[in-house]
């Protein structure tokens, strides 16, 4: 083999960290359990829980660093100089910091809802590193090979993840809905990676992009296998971030699995499929936005439309953000239709405020539950604000920001989005898409309602807030606001390196830039 | 020597027997199987497509290998998703005492 180079292991760091991370939380777990003694004490199961996810958090932190550390630097070619099999460029890095931040949310707001839940077992922090490791693959996948390694490795643990809380069959039927749909979606992914590795004879993003470009296709049904290809790998990611004819299993799947997997897999597994059908499309179509222009313009004005519309019936509050997922995953795609390094841009962002209120407003319901009981009903809901009005009254932020009123994030975010479309010539797409923003205040608002101007009975059994808990809802409240009123003015506070919106358009113009 | 289109051609029945199974069957051990066929008719496709593409380098025609490489990564991720698989049949299982599908209905609409 030649154009094989040394290689510089740190490059990987993120990965490794969290790899390796994932394999030493597994061990801990074996070990502490059959000990049962930690550093001389005896120690419950749950004990073992919260040191491990401890371990996790700092090997979460580590990557995130390591993400941060090099970013600016350009890009990094891994394994293969001419073509790579990972690129670490600002998009991957970004999206890396963003993965694993949101993975530390996730630890910290777990440790308490899983004690409460009576299945704290360290594997689910193992599970979570893993899934987090098959992330980053997957943004920073320049072939076809790791595109697929990557999917898996983050969807396996998630499976399981799912179904962590066995004894229960709503736990079980939504880890099988989605290892079914998850497995039928990854052989169909799959399939077009075939084809399209028969009409080009390549597996990496670029020199498909260059068999492509050729035009002279070595056998005649070239073309048609490629756009086949194209075709079904579409179909395959749209299952991941699930777009609307194929996205059926997402509210079962949050509905039933933990609240904290739920949140987890709202935020994260969107983000990074999102960033790889990005890459994906962007590096191997030559101008892939005006090619797949109508198909897009129409997956997002369905999507958004059917989540949204779904949502208003829901009275469950996990099933409602689910459908809410399901229409902000309508938003992005706005992105794809438009194409401009300004709508990608936008995208990214969306995603940073998304990750904070989304795992906010999950983060509320984790902290609600107890003993074994989940607390994901609007009747549950009723007269909140009494019993507990610091949640109720975060809770409304985070509901307030989803639904995008201005003073929020949610707002600049769906602002930037919008404005990039406007200023590309996408006026109608942007009509449905502010008509749809407004039906979504009416099921987000139902929320406060419910919390403030309804009374009831029952009174939640939980009194008490885990450290973690308000650790996350702090963060989450506070970064909502703070991207709502400083979205790119930062160097009020002399962060200048905080600058959100700025990372975002660096991080997207090597990828923009670097593919042209 | 086996002309590349007759594997293809196998490959494509096996994807859609698989496809049709997937979307028709009601056991959950069936339809594993199934998401199974699919995967490996993508893998039989892969090293049908391996034929097509022979590359010159240092004078001899050698193959680039690419998908072959890519079946083996197919063979281990399906291992792994069988094995998550039967674990969560398993789970339910022991809450259910049912195979079928039909009977894992508590989460609609």
């Amino acid at each position: 083999m030649n154009g094989l180079e040394a290689l510089d292991l740190s490059v990987l760091a993120p990965l490794l960290f969290v790899s390796g991370g994932s394999l030493l939380v597994l061990l801990g777990e074996v070990l502490l359990s059959h000990r049962a003694t930690f550093l001389g004490k005896a120690t419950s199961p749950s004990w073992i829980g919260t040191v491990l996810s401890f371990v996790s958090i700092l090997f979460l932190a580590l990557a995130f660093f390591s993400a941060i550390f090099p970013f600016g630097e350009g890009t990094t070619k891994v394994f293969h100089a001419t073509s790579p099999m990972l690129v670490l460029d600002p998009l991957a890095n970004f999206a890396i910091a963003l993965l694993t931040l949101a993975g530390i949310f996730v630890c910290l707001m777990s440790v308490t809802y899983l004690a409460e839940m009576d299945i704290h077992h360290g594997e689910y922090y193992a599970l979570l590193l893993l899934a987090t490791a098959g992330m980053m693959v997957l943004v920073a996948a320049t072939d076809l090979m790791t595109l697929f390694l990557g999917i898996e490795l983050m969807s396996i643990p998630i499976y399981v993840m799912a179904g962590f809380d066995r004894k229960k069959l709503r736990s079980n039927e939504s880890a099988l809905k989605y290892l079914i749909v998850g497995g039928f979606a990854s052989a169909i992914l799959l399939y077009g990676m075939a084809l399209l590795y028969g009409a080009t004879g390549h597996t990496d993003f670029t020199e498909i992009r260059s068999a492509l470009a050729s035009g002279n296709p070595p056998f005649a049904a070239a073309g048609a296998l490629a756009l086949f290809g194209f075709a079904l790998i579409v179909v395959g990611l749209a299952f991941k971030v699930s777009t609307v004819p194929f996205h059926q299993w997402t509210p079962d799947v949050y509905e039933g699995a933990p609240t904290p997997v739920a949140a987890y897999m709202s935020v994260c597994v969107k983000a990074a499929a999102f960033v790889a059908l990005l890459r994906f499309l962007g590096v191997t179509l030559e101008s892939f936005a005006d090619r797949l222009h109508s198909l897009f313009w129409i997956l997002a004005l369905l999507t958004m439309t059917v989540g949204n519309v779904m949502a208003l019936i829901q009275e469950n509050v996990k099933r409602m953000l689910a459908y809410s997922s399901i229409a902000h995953a309508g938003y992005l795609l706005i992105a794809l239709v438009i194409g401009t390094p300004e709508a990608y841009s936008a995208m990214l962002f969306y995603l940073v405020v998304y990750l904070f209120m989304n795992l906010g407003a999950f983060g509320v319901m984790a902290a609600l539950a107890s003993r074994g009981e989940e607390f994901d009903t609007l009747d549950q809901f009723a007269g909140l604000a009494k019993a507990r009005p610091a949640l109720a009254l975060v809770m409304t932020l985070f509901m307030f920001a989803l639904a995008g009123i201005p003073g929020t994030g949610g707002f600049i975010a769906k602002f930037t989005l919008f404005a990039s479309a406007v200023n590309a010539g996408q006026v109608w797409l942007v009509i449905f898409a502010v008509l749809n923003s407004l039906v979504s205040v009416f099921y987000y608002l139902r929320l406060p309602v419910a919390m403030y101007m309804k009374t009831s009975a029952r009174t939640p059994a939980r009194v008490d807030l885990g450290s973690g808990e308000s650790l996350v809802l702090i963060a989450c409240a506070a970064a909502v606001l703070f991207l709502g009123f400083f979205p790119s003015g930062l160097d009020v506070f002399f962060l200048k390196s905080a600058d959100v919106l700025a990372w975002t358009k660096f991080a997207i113009t090597a990828l923009v830039f670097g593919a042209a | 020597m086996i002309p590349v289109e007759h594997v293809l051609g196998l490959s494509a029945i096996l994807f859609l027997i698989g496809t049709v199974g997937a979307l028709t069957r009601r056991n959950i051990i069936v339809l594993l199987m199934c998401i199974e066929l699919m995967l490996n008719a993508a893998s039989l496709a892969f090293v049908g497509f391996n034929r097509l593409w022979p590359v010159k380098e240092a004078g001899a025609t050698v193959s680039a290998l690419n998908g072959q490489v890519f079946v083996l990564m197919v063979i281990v991720v399906a291992t792994a998703e069988v094995a998550v698989g039967l674990g969560i049949v398993i789970s339910l299982f022991r809450n259910r005492d049912s195979m079928n599908v039909e009977d894992v209905s508590l989460l609609k609409w």
